[in-house]
């Protein structure tokens, strides 16, 4: 006590720069430090001094008690100019790897001053240098104290309010370094570096919950039990650097159950301090005798914390009991010490705040207290004074809320308020307990009491607590409101307070609280009482208050300085006992229903966020959400019918436009076939023609025709049937007109058969060495110019019906355009000409064949004489051969004529069928008849088809005669002992009706 | 103290990348959560675990992905004996940056570090960008631990987690890992911890990449 601040120590005789005596010298300085402050209590924040007052401290440290005043400012803008480049604070890490003290130390001392002039700047270039934190963790390792001292407040300021850098140091091992220390100094006895240390793990733990968590899994809170085991028989008391340590301590163990944190984090350091012993240690501690004031204030605050909301800490705390002789349960204790006006108000505090938490969540507990207060447990009898050793928590309630004393109560009407939080049962339940006021009275309820209380005017304070209590109790129990209802006086009462117009501003608070108690009347009055009902109070507010004033009343609170500061934290954050107004929970409850309760008086207030809604409301509100239900499904199932519908239609569109596609491709086919089938008549011609001059080819000529202007408009159907048949037909031709180019063919074959048997004649003639008689070669020119003859005969009958066709075309092509031109007219008589010369040309055929038919009997008598003459028949066997040459070649002569003639018809053929088809395609831009035409074209090619077919029949019966004719002239010839070869003939009677695989191929041989 | 290892409580740190909290939430809580926020920095978490018959307290350091927070991250190499280098299957981005990380990891700690690589979010196949054959031959390349696994079916986390403590295990008993070297980050456990004296294996791991996870 007696050596001053500035005493010099009288160890310290070395050089200062000495590193020993340096040390030797600060721990000199710091004890001194030590007993200097045994009297500046409560707490020396020189950490936090501004730095415009210069710590005394520090320079103390310095050992350099001359150390200039400098400004301020000055140092701070070297500093900004220091750390601008982050190259110097590079350096200055780096400069901690040298471990001679004279740098290692003034570097510490350097960064820490940087650190308090431009934190932020300093701490992001920290960060950023590579292990710049490990470096500075590894100075907690240094073997010399003093280094590692000043490392402490080096790392308090850096770890100061950034996150990152606390979870690094954590993470570098910080917790074990920092309990190493503290346990190596002596916990709680080991003086300032214990403090710094505490102040250190303080920074990392507070508002991190990731530390936090660290710590709690690091199972360091086991650790912090060995803090508070104390020796309780120190008789001087406790030191003040004891009690700042002890201080920090609990400061430190509250920071992991601070209600501010994270709930789950809450809960489970809760159970694991309930575990390791925390728990039970700090309650000891709190029973403990010579505790001083301030710590055991401390103790309670941490207690709470620790039990709030966790109900086997709650339990344990309930179960709890003093060493008191008799012993008592350790919330009577408490509870004794807040209703004490003796008592210090901030222990008186932090006995409510305790009490607070012990019932916060707690059902149990609050029925307890209120278990207490009830009768059959109360032992209160009336005129019978309680024995001190039953006294129970209810009976101090009372008794403090009744005292004189208005902090007591305000503090038991508090107190009492918090059992019934959200606790509708505990609410009606306190509604029974029944008060013996004086000797001989009535026991008068408790509610009836607060008003009496109310009524009679007392400190405001005492009202305040009432009102808050009250409030409480009626809110959202119709039950107390009905009890309250009917106590006479009480609600003139409010409404006379409420309309009163005094502004002291604990009165404006009073009023406003007289103003939510009315309020709560109006919304939790189920109207079962017959005192009041809501719309007879709601016409007292507005007849007496006036809803104007009613409002302001009420919005008053929450303007107060007092509310806001009650709403932050649960815990009571006042120093002194004119400080106390509001009580966190109740906060808590007016914010809920402070709206409510102005609708409840106004309820034309339309609109507005509310939190309460009445009954009537959510009815309205769920039919008009069950209205708006059905019409959302019926609207849906009105959409899935529409898509359906949506979706027929659209398989229907496409169902549509595929017919009309395929229509139109039917058409277009239809047009080209129209116009194919005309060419395909031409072509028809052309390809006899071509057979008849030995040229085959059967293919059709690309269609050129493009007549097909208009689309047709007329019936698809009809003209699809129409154009099928057409295409029958022209098949049918086309066929019909193959198997005719066959059978031409086979009369070609025969010919040259002939003319190969003529040739073997010849031969065997001039084998014979015109030896034959000239009966014999009579006979045998005779059957060569019966060959020739139906050789020519065939090809006649071919022309003809060429020309048939040819006249069935034209009659066709007629029809189409009823177009009767001059040279149409020529045309048919030039045919008529053709039909007169073939029918010339049949009578001559005829007369050959009766000539040869006259033959026969000519050979058979040549025959008898032939052996007899042999020799000199050579002469007019000659002669009548070149007879039957001229013959011959007469005929062909003449069938070229036809073909010529044949090809100028056909020329005016296809000129007519070109204006045939410009017609049609009139007639169909026209749009009518289209139809009509096709059907009666297909008649035509029907009946063209038969006449071919019928051609075809007559000259296959040809053929078969011409067949069997030659097959006559074969034996003749056998007869007359020429070797024939049967071959051609077997192959001939095979081939008769079939057209023959081969055929093809002699076709190419022919060619 | 000598006898550490037949009452051991072993605790290890692994620090889990880059927004790979859901994997951690889900090893430590066994419960997913679709929407986490970005890690800022790094976050801590921890489960005790049994290899062995020994109880080993796992400790996790989940770091952030973000290029931001690097130099913040790098500080966790130093003093970790493993870690988990985790890469989102369906980002391919992510997949790309693991070569960036594990120098990083490789240059900031000891050399003995366990580094595991983890594909997470197997659950998303239909997404998947990065395919298995790609991580294991990255894994095979340089010498890592390959795992696929998905935070939201807690498929292969615990395995994940797990494999890793043990190779870490294994390493302490063979004499790798100094167990009194605290820079190894494995430490011997408080005295007062249950069972006597105990040993707290500490081990850090970095962790992968890919920014917001989940």
């Amino acid at each position: 006590m007696a050596a001053g601040p500035s005493s010099p120590c009288p160890a310290s005789t070395g050089c200062w720069w000495e590193p020993m005596a340096w040390t030797h010298s600060f721990r000199c300085w710091r004890r001194t430090a030590v007993t200097t402050r045994l009297s500046t209590m409560p707490l020396r924040r020189w950490y936090t001094s501004p730095p415009q007052k210069p710590s005394r401290r520090k320079w103390k440290r310095m050992g350099n008690p001359q150390r200039p005043v400098i400004h301020p400012w000055l140092g701070n803008s070297f500093t900004e100019i220091f750390t601008k480049r982050q190259e110097n604070i590079e350096l200055l890490i780096n400069l901690l790897d040298e471990f001679d003290f004279k740098v290692r130390y003034p570097t510490v001392k350097l960064l820490t001053n940087l650190l308090k002039n431009r934190p932020k700047d300093l701490q992001e270039t920290i960060l950023v240098v590579p292990s710049g934190v490990s470096k500075l963790m590894d100075l907690l390792s240094d073997s010399r104290e003093v280094v590692r001292n000043d490392a402490l407040l080096l790392l308090t300021q850096l770890t100061k309010n950034n996150t990152n850098l606390q979870k690094i140091v954590a993470f570098e091992n910080g917790y074990d370094h920092i309990f190493a220390i503290i346990k190596s100094e002596g916990f709680a006895d080991g003086g300032v570096v214990v403090e710094d240390c505490l102040i250190l793990m303080l920074n990392l733990l507070r508002n991190n919950p990731s530390n936090q968590t660290f710590f709690k899994e690091g199972t360091y809170i086991q650790r912090l039990t060995s803090f508070f085991i104390l020796p309780m028989d120190n008789k001087e008391g406790w030191s003040a650097q004891k009690v700042t340590n002890i201080h920090y301590m609990l400061q430190l163990v509250r920071s992991l159950v601070a209600p501010q944190n994270p709930a789950q984090a809450v809960t489970s350091c809760q159970r694991v301090m309930n575990q390791c012993g925390l728990l039970q240690t700090l309650t000891g501690l709190l029973m403990a005798s010579g505790v001083p004031v301030d710590i055991l204030t401390d103790t309670i605050n941490t207690v709470s914390d620790m039990i709030r909301g966790n109900m086997p800490n709650q339990e344990f705390f309930a179960s709890m009991m003093a060493p008191s002789t008799p012993p008592r349960p350790a919330i009577v204790v408490l509870l004794m010490s807040m209703v004490n006006d003796k008592q210090p108000f901030v222990l008186r505090c932090a006995v409510l705040y305790c009490f607070q938490c012990f019932l916060y969540r707690n059902q149990t507990g609050q029925a307890q207290i209120i278990q207490t207060l009830l009768p059959q447990t109360a032992d209160v009898v009336p005129g019978a004074k309680p024995f001190p050793n039953s006294i129970t928590a209810g009976q101090l309630l009372c008794s403090g809320l009744f005292s004189s004393d208005p902090v007591s109560n305000w503090f038991a009407a508090v107190a009492l308020s918090h059992s019934l939080v959200d606790n509708l049962s505990q609410k009606e339940n306190m509604l029974r307990v029944q008060l013996a006021t004086s000797v001989g009275s009535q026991p008068v309820s408790l509610m009836q009491q607060c008003t009496s209380i109310l009524q009679a005017g007392p400190k405001v304070l005492t009202r305040l607590g009432i009102l808050m209590l009250l409030s409480t109790w009626l809110a959202h129990s119709p039950m107390a409101v009905q009890t309250f209802l009917a106590i006479p006086a009480a609600v003139p009462h409010l409404t006379t307070h409420v309309s009163a117009n005094e502004h002291d501003e604990l009165e404006i608070v009073c009023q406003g609280l007289c103003a939510f108690l009315l309020g709560l009347c109006i919304q939790f009055n189920d109207g079962s009482g017959t005192s009041f009902s809501t719309e007879s109070l709601r016409q007292l507010v507005t007849d007496r208050i006036g809803a104007e004033n009613f409002t302001d009343k009420l919005s008053n609170i929450l303007r107060t300085e007092a509310y806001t500061k009650a709403v932050k934290s649960p815990q009571l954050a006042v120093k002194h006992p004119s400080d106390l107004v509001f009580d966190h929970e109740f906060c808590r409850l007016f914010k809920s229903l402070e709206v409510t309760c102005l609708r409840a008086v106004m309820p034309q207030l339309a609109g507005g966020s509310t939190t309460e809604v009445t009954p009537v409301e959510v009815t309205k509100y769920k039919d008009i959400i069950r209205d708006q239900d059905a019409e959302i499904t019926k609207l849906r199932d009105r959409l899935a019918g529409i898509e359906k519908e949506v979706e027929e239609l659209k398989a229907g569109k496409e169902q549509m436009s595929a017919q009309v596609q395929q229509l139109h491709d039917e058409n277009t086919v239809l047009r080209v076939q129209q116009g194919i089938s005309r060419e395909t008549e031409v072509t028809k011609e052309e390809s006899e023609q071509h057979s008849t001059t030995t040229t085959t080819a059967d293919t059709i000529p690309a269609s050129t025709t493009s007549t097909d202007t208009a689309p047709a408009t007329t019936d698809h159907t009809t003209e699809q049937q129409q154009t099928e048949q057409v295409t029958l037909l022209q098949q049918q031709l086309a066929e019909m007109t193959h198997a005719r180019d066959y059978y031409y063919y086979e009369m070609y074959k025969k010919d040259t058969e002939l003319t190969a048997t003529q040739q073997q004649l010849q031969q065997l003639q001039q084998q014979q060495q015109q030896q034959q008689s000239s009966e014999i070669q009579q006979q045998q020119q005779q059957q060569q110019q019966q060959g020739n003859q139906t050789c020519g005969q065939q090809q006649t009958s071919t022309a003809g019906q060429q020309i048939n066709n040819h006249l069935d075309n034209q009659n066709a092509a007629d029809f189409f355009d009823s177009l009767s031109n001059p040279e149409m007219e020529n045309l048919r008589k030039q045919l008529e000409d053709l039909q007169l010369v073939l029918y010339n040309k049949d009578s001559e055929i005829q007369q050959l064949k009766e000539i040869a038919a006259q033959a026969p009997p000519h050979s058979e008598q040549n025959g008898t004489v032939e052996r007899v003459a042999e020799v000199s028949g050579e002469h007019p066997d000659e002669a009548a051969h070149d007879r039957l040459q001229q013959e011959c070649a007469t005929l062909k002569q003449q069938v070229k004529d036809y073909e010529i003639h044949v090809k100028q018809l056909q020329t005016q053929l296809e000129t007519a069928a070109a204006a045939a088809a410009a017609a049609t395609a009139a007639s169909v831009a026209v749009g009518t008849g289209s139809g009509t035409t096709a059907e009666t074209r297909c008649k035509q090619l029907e009946e063209e088809l038969d006449t071919i077919k019928r051609e075809q029949e007559d000259l296959l019966v040809l053929v078969t005669d011409q067949d069997s004719k030659m097959s006559e002239y074969r034996r003749k010839l056998r007869t007359y002992g020429e070797d024939v070869t049967e071959d051609e003939d077997e192959e001939d009677e095979d081939g008769d009706f079939a057209i023959t695989e081969n055929y093809d191929d002699d076709l190419d041989d022919i060619q | 103290m000598s006898d550490g290892h037949s009452c051991p409580v072993l605790s290890m740190r692994v620090l889990a990348g880059v927004g790979k909290s859901c994997l951690l939430l889900q090893f430590t809580d066994k419960r997913f959560q679709p929407v986490h926020d970005l890690t800022i920095g790094v976050e801590f978490g921890a489960r005790m675990i049994t290899i062995d018959n020994k109880q080993i307290k796992l400790q996790i350091w989940d770091t952030a992905g973000q290029e931001a927070f690097r130099s913040i991250t790098r500080s966790y190499y130093r003093g970790a004996a493993g870690a988990l280098l985790v890469y989102d299957i369906t980002r391919r981005e992510t997949f790309n940056h693991l070569t960036q990380w594990l120098e990083d990891a490789r240059q900031h700690s000891n050399s003995n570090m366990v580094i595991m690589l983890i594909g997470n979010k197997s659950d998303l196949d239909s997404r998947r960008e990065v395919k298995r054959e790609e991580g294991e031959a990255f894994a095979r390349e340089h010498g890592l631990v390959f795992m696929e696994t998905s935070a939201k079916t807690a498929a292969n986390v615990e395995e994940a987690f797990i494999n890793t403590a043990r190779e870490i295990y294994e390493k302490i008993q063979e004499g790798v890992f100094d167990v009194h070297n605290e820079a190894n980050g494995i430490k011997i456990g408080p005295q007062h911890s249950p069972g006597g004296a105990g040993l707290t294996s500490n081990q850090g791991a970095a962790g992968g990449q890919g920014g917001g996870c989940c």
